[in-house]
């Protein structure tokens, strides 16, 4: 591996450079989050890079909230800072859905060749945070082109594919100092972290035992969670993987992808009006089986990163993790 | 890899419209690109403006200048479609899915189950089945409708009781003066048939309820659960498995489907919904 290292000062003078023929998105301090902005060059110095998960998730910058796909648009070759593993993690799944299979969706690939992305180490966590409950580290070994870890006024960057090579390349980066490991200090951070994450979620069973929590009948269990679900979808549009979406037409036989959500009504229901997720504790028990069960088998990844936002999201105060504990621990 | 825009629909002229029933018009289109299915595929229909749905071509396979398809008026879409004049365009996408897989059905009786809009694709099958009936033992169809009324292709139902090796039991659930046929849902039709089931394979595609019912059936007749093709019913809207609303267990009907045998889906949740 090799690993060049910046000054943080040197490296604000990058983004400066890099602005001048990419857009830049990265997380932003928010009053009581961060989220993902486009940059500025005034902006720079407000990029956040210790913080957790941007609200944003990272497959929106792929799969836009709204997009025309048969109206073709110039695509912008963009950067994106500051990406967490729980959400780089989660390109696995989508770009199996996406690119895989017969067919490919042309947007979400020129959306995906057009960006470079950076990873992060999470310096920070938030009381939902759970990646490591899946097997992933709070730090980034694939999935993004650079992995940047940022530490006692310097920032290490890891070129982790061609195309990030090429970008170092492009901007001279790789000119600076370059070794072939990262610092003892960054390792023990990262060590460090993965150690909190593992202690702050003991009892969040692994993805195998949660699927097989999830797949008993338990029917009073969903129930009774579903009591306080309103349908509306949040936990779904937040999600990392969450890939479902709705065609909607428009003149000229142009048609708009737009973000759906199991969770909202009808999202399956067929022309005679049956619906086999009419009742909101099936719709509630399917999101979870998608996640542990279905998209596991059907395309060989997680679909859930312990991201843990769906938690922080939910206005029914419904915690995805003690419904899957009091599902395994059940009947 | 097929196509660069997969959600792009070509423009399809309508030719002619057919009234089948008063719920049920075929439509016939001439797309402008040239476009061929394989039996039981299905393709995504564009209304301008207003929505599209997925649709089975009734049409034979073997036909590749132009396509039928046949629409019950269900709701939003398939109204607007009931609005629609000859020479109006429909945008078509596809084909999708796994059609029949004909050459199981080599040597083989052919039984063929199928009720209400469940016609559709079952005549596509129909006439690609003429086509190789020499390497087919004999093609049995029964086919329930609710009434007289709501019997469609009727000359075409002339035209196969004329064919060799072809078979048509017909029953409605609600009768009149007009209709000679038997009486009640489809299954009683199974009751009248003689078919070597050890020699046979069966289609069916009908109604969820239709379905159910007629594969309990089936069952019972002895046909083992890998020889019963179903196919399956469920919400779409990309039909190339992007978009997750075909969502059935394991399965995405769209990409996977919507051709099952009942051996493939039984233990997946809500199949008769
Ligand atoms: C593989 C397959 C093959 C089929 N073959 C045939 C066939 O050969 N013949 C036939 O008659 N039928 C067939 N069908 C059924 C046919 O697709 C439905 O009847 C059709 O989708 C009904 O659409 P609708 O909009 O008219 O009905 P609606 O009940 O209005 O809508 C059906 C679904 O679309 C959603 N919807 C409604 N309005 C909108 C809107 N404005 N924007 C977005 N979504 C909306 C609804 O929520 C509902 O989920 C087939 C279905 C499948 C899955
Ligand atoms: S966020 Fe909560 S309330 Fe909203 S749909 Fe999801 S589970 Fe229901
Ligand atoms: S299910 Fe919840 S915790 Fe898991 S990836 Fe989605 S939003 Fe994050
Ligand atoms: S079915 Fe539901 S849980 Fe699964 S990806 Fe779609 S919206 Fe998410
Ligand atoms: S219709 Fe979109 S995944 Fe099947």
């Amino acid at each position: 591996m090799k690993v060049y290292r910046v000054t943080e000062k040197k490296w604000t003078e990058y983004v400066a450079e890099i602005l001048k023929e990419f857009k830049v998105f990265a997380p932003v301090k928010k009053e009581n989050s961060t989220d993902f902005e486009e940059i500025t060059v005034e902006k720079i110095g407000s990029i956040y890079y210790e913080g957790t998960t941007p609200s944003t998730p990272l497959k929106a910058f792929f799969f836009p909230v709204k997009e025309n796909v048969v109206a073709t648009e110039q695509k912008q070759a963009r950067v994106i800072l500051g990406v967490s593993n729980c959400d780089l993690a989660a390109l696995d799944l989508l770009d199996n859905i996406y690119l895989g299979g017969d067919f490919m969706d042309h947007c979400y690939k020129e959306n995906r060749d057009h960006t470079i992305i950076f990873g992060k180490d999470c310096d920070d966590l938030k009381e939902t945070c759970h990646c490591t409950s899946y097997g992933l580290t709070p730090y980034c070994e694939k999935n993004c082109d650079i992995s940047m870890s940022v530490s006692d006024g310097y920032c290490y960057l890891s070129p982790l594919s061609e195309k990030g090579e090429t970008f170092l390349g492009q901007f001279k980066i790789n000119d600076n100092e370059v070794f072939d490991c990262l610092p003892e200090k960054v390792i023990q951070k990262r060590t460090a972290m993965a150690a909190n994450l593992q202690s702050q979620n003991i009892n969040i069973p692994d993805e195998k035992a949660s699927r097989k929590g999830i797949e008993k009948e338990n029917k009073e269990l969903w129930k009774r969670h579903a009591s306080t679900c309103v349908s509306c979808g949040a936990c779904s549009m937040i999600c990392p993987t969450c890939h479902c979406f709705l065609l909607i037409d428009l003149k000229d036989f142009e048609k708009v992808k737009n973000w759906d959500a199991c969770q909202f009504a009808g999202f399956s229901r067929v022309a005679a009006g049956e619906d086999p997720l009419m009742k909101l504790y099936d719709r509630l028990k399917f999101r979870y089986l998608c996640k542990f069960v279905y998209k596991p088998d059907m395309f060989n990844a997680l679909a859930c990163t312990g991201c843990g936002r769906c938690i922080d999201a939910c206005i029914g105060k419904i915690n995805k993790n003690e419904v899957i504990v009091e599902a395994c621990g059940q009947g | 890899m097929q196509e660069l825009n997969i959600y792009k629909p070509i423009r399809a002229k309508l030719i002619k419209i057919i009234d089948e029933s008063p719920l049920i018009k075929t439509f016939v289109l001439v797309p402008e690109v040239e476009f061929s299915f394989k039996t039981g595929q299905f393709i995504e229909v564009t209304v301008e403006n207003v929505g599209e749905a997925p649709f089975t071509p009734s049409s034979s396979p073997l036909e590749t200048k132009q396509l039928e398809i046949t629409v019950m008026k269900a709701g939003y879409v398939t109204d607007a479609m009931h609005k629609m004049e000859v020479g109006q365009y429909m945008g078509i996408r596809g084909p999708y899915g796994r059609g029949y897989p004909l050459e199981a059905f080599y040597d083989k009786e052919v039984l063929i189950v199928g009720g209400g809009c469940g016609f559709a694709p079952i005549r596509s099958l129909l006439y690609n089945l003429k086509a190789i009936s020499d390497k087919l033992r004999k093609v049995t169809l029964c086919y329930g409708s609710k009434t007289p009324g709501d019997c469609i292709y009727k000359p075409y139902i002339t035209e196969l009781r004329e064919t060799p090796k072809f078979e048509v039991y017909r029953s409605v659930d609600k009768t009149d003066e007009s209709w000679q046929e038997k009486v009640g849902v489809v299954t009683v039709l199974l009751d009248e048939i003689e078919i070597d089931v050890a020699n046979s394979v069966t289609v069916v595609c009908g109604p969820p309820i239709m379905m159910k019912f007629a594969t309990k059936k089936l069952l019972e007749m002895g046909y083992p659960e890998d020889k019963i093709y179903l196919s399956m019913e469920k919400n779409m809207s990309c039909g190339v498995g992007k978009c997750g609303h075909c969502a059935m267990g394991h399965y995405f009907v769209c990409k996977d489907g919507p051709v099952f045998t009942y051996d493939q889906i039984k233990n997946s949740p809500n199949i008769w919904m």
